[in-house]
């Protein structure tokens, strides 16, 4: 069988996106007065145009490397490593910002994550990764008045 | 008489101390940011957006314009001394800057950048003085049908643009709308995409997305092509001077790229980029010693960086006048100006004078700002660039989240943030353009809601928008626009495959 290109691949994922998108359109709820265009008349027609999109992207021949590509030879663990790492610690950050504040949260972030993108002159790291939430969580709080989490510090 | 009555009120709201204040800090962050390989003017005003929050409209309006043409403006420097330019539209500034600075006139390129720059924004600022109200006064009598018509062009222009694939343009369009009318439906009260999710009733926050998939995305490309922006040591600077020869010879080309730029930043979906290429492009046509182009001559360093700065303040009169942006970046500030209460469109001219006028005011002192910054500042701004990669990035991923973070104080809104910038990154890994999708998330609200409109008034006809005749041409352009380029493209293919097979 011939292997799929990544737009065929792209246009599958999509057109699964749409009949997805499109299901929950059916399931919008007429409103009771009726109206010239309700609230299921775009959604539905942004679902058949997006399942449209998916066919033509379907026939369209790929074009070379597109921006961001890595064109150098690394290898897949390589490249979608240091993502995959930053995109949990996003998460942890997220969950563990109420209970460990901003100042704590974000200093073990940045801390961290300069660290494990590879700078090694660690008390520079502590200096900024401790000073920058520190300005910024006294600048918010206390002179713009914007909430953030103390968390377990006692300010 | 008018308009220098008016331009001298906005100097009055643009020379008030804290106003002043916002300028210098705009315009500074905004060359730093500018400067940073990567991070475009649309990633730095998204950043700034959390800061402008508790801002009076005027005050921020103020600083996020001056940190829009801060970064034009700020781009040239890293396109001269690294050869990465930070933003787009200073790509083709690198093409002569990059060898002058080679040559040990980087202190030159700079000077000469700082000038043209300053030339091409103040031209600018006079266009949108004189042109703004005039197109305003227009625009009052537009009603629904036009506004519809006339967002549809502003996105099919700008979808029209991804020279890629259109398809690839239209898709990242369709998606902005889709993510755009999540959550309540403002004229029914119906819940849309919100899977009974109390975090999706209020709709999915443009900051959200912006930030995703751009700053954010931004990072896991770099991340992944574990680029490093220092490839090239930075050169001796060498005089800064310019020469009453070279003051000469570049007059023209600025005065004419000044003036190509502002038409080109007008149009939508044009911009900076669009206008640096075509000056650059236009410059080398006409030059006799057009052949040295790309070596180091003085005017492909000067006709690129007049363009772009022009286009920057040209893509204000769309912005300003209709209430339409014409660009990713002009999207984001349309974003943040209806974050903080202010409509743009024809009658903020009336309703917020200070806004309109405080703004474009504001132009010129940051055009002055820009040039007393960039001039002998140069050798301590480009230290910036020493900063250590690893620590930009994760700074960069912290004022992410708390942009994110400040606007509703949950944490739902940090894995979306997270999610998007997944998205940006597979949308840009595959040749996706961002610009069409922030537009569409941006205007797909106010689309609806005046295409809901203008068929209420028709009573649900839809011939109501080839009825009207501003809406019938603007819906006409709109297809042109997305139809002409594909269809010049491929006859461009054909002539050229028959021309080698000849």
């Amino acid at each position: 069988m011939k292997r799929l290109n990544i737009n065929q691949v792209l246009a599958i994922l999509i057109a699964a996106l749409s009949f997805a998108y499109l299901f929950e359109a059916y399931r919008i709820p007429t409103f009771p007065i009726p109206r010239p265009v309700d609230s299921d008349v775009l959604p539905k027609v942004l679902g058949f145009l997006m399942l449209g999109l998916s066919v033509w992207l379907f026939f369209e021949r790929p074009k070379g490397a597109a921006e961001g590509e890595i064109v150098e030879e690394r290898g897949v663990l390589e490249r979608w490593l240091p993502v995959a790492v930053t995109a949990v610690a996003i998460a942890v950050y997220a969950g563990a910002l109420a209970w460990l504040g901003f100042v704590l949260a974000s200093f073990l972030l940045v801390g961290g994550l300069t660290w494990y993108y590879g700078y090694r002159r660690h008390i520079v790291n502590a200096i900024v990764a401790l000073a920058v939430p520190l300005v910024l969580y006294l600048s918010m709080t206390r002179l713009m008045d914007i909430h953030l989490p103390a968390g377990i510090l006692p300010f | 008489m008018e308009a220098l009555e008016s331009m001298l009120y906005g100097f009055g709201v643009a020379l008030q101390p804290e106003n002043l204040m916002y300028v210098f800090i705009g315009v500074f962050a905004g060359t730093i940011i500018g400067m940073v390989p990567g991070l475009g003017p649309i990633s730095a005003l998204a950043l700034m957006i959390p800061i402008t929050y508790a801002m009076n409209p005027a005050s921020g309006l103020i600083l996020m314009s001056g940190v829009y043409y801060g970064a034009i403006f700020g781009g040239s420097t890293s396109s001269i001394l690294l050869n990465a330019p930070g933003v787009a539209g200073t790509v083709a500034t690198s093409f002569d800057g990059f060898p002058m600075a080679k040559q040990g006139k980087a202190g030159k390129a700079l000077a000469l950048a700082a000038w043209a720059s300053f030339i091409g924004g103040t031209v600018s600022v006079l266009g949108l003085m004189l042109i703004a109200p005039l197109l305003a006064s227009v625009a009052v009598s537009f009603g629904p049908a036009e506004y519809f018509a006339l967002m549809l062009l502003g996105l099919s222009a700008v979808v029209s643009l991804s020279e890629r694939s259109l398809c690839k343009g239209l898709i990242a369009a369709v998606f902005g709308v889709m993510v755009s009318i999540t959550g309540i439906d403002r004229q029914t009260g119906t819940q849309r995409y919100t899977f009974d999710s109390l975090h999706l009733l209020q709709g999915i926050d443009f900051l959200v997305v912006a930030l995703g998939v751009f700053a954010l995305a931004e990072v896991f490309v770099m991340l992944r092509a574990g680029r490093d922006a220092k490839t090239h040591a930075p050169q001796a600077l060498g005089s800064l001077k310019l020469s009453k020869d070279e003051v000469k010879e570049i007059s023209g080309p600025v005065a004419r790229s000044s003036l190509q730029g502002f038409i080109v930043g007008v149009l939508p979906g044009a911009g900076a980029t669009i206008a640096s290429f075509l000056a650059y492009i236009t410059e080398k046509r006409i030059a006799k010693d057009g052949d040295t182009f790309g070596k180091g001559n003085i005017k492909g360093v000067a006709a690129p960086e007049a363009a772009n700065n022009a286009a920057c303040g040209g893509s204000f009169v769309p912005l300003l006048t209709l209430g339409v942006p014409g660009s990713g970046s002009t999207a984001v500030l349309l974003g943040a100006l209806l974050v903080m209460g202010v409509t743009p469109g024809p009658l903020m001219l009336e309703q917020r004078p200070d806004v309109f006028w405080g703004v474009i005011a504001s132009m010129y002192i940051g055009n002055i700002f820009l040039l007393i910054l960039n001039l002998p500042l140069i050798p301590y701004i480009a230290r910036i660039l020493e900063v250590p990669r690893p620590m930009l990035l994760a700074l960069i991923i912290v004022f992410c989240m708390i942009g994110v973070y400040g606007l509703k104080f949950s944490a739902f809104d940090l894995y979306l943030l997270l999610a998007f910038g997944l998205v940006g990154l597979l949308m840009r890994m595959n040749g996706f353009p961002l610009a069409p999708m922030i537009l569409a998330l941006i205007l797909g609200d106010l689309m609806e809601e005046n295409m809901r409109r203008a068929l209420q008034i028709s009573g649900g006809d839809w011939a109501t928008f080839i009825e009207k005749p501003i809406s019938a041409t603007l819906l006409s352009i709109a297809l042109l626009s997305l139809v002409v380029p594909p269809v010049i493209r491929r006859i461009k293919r054909v002539r050229s495959t028959r021309h080698r097979t000849v």
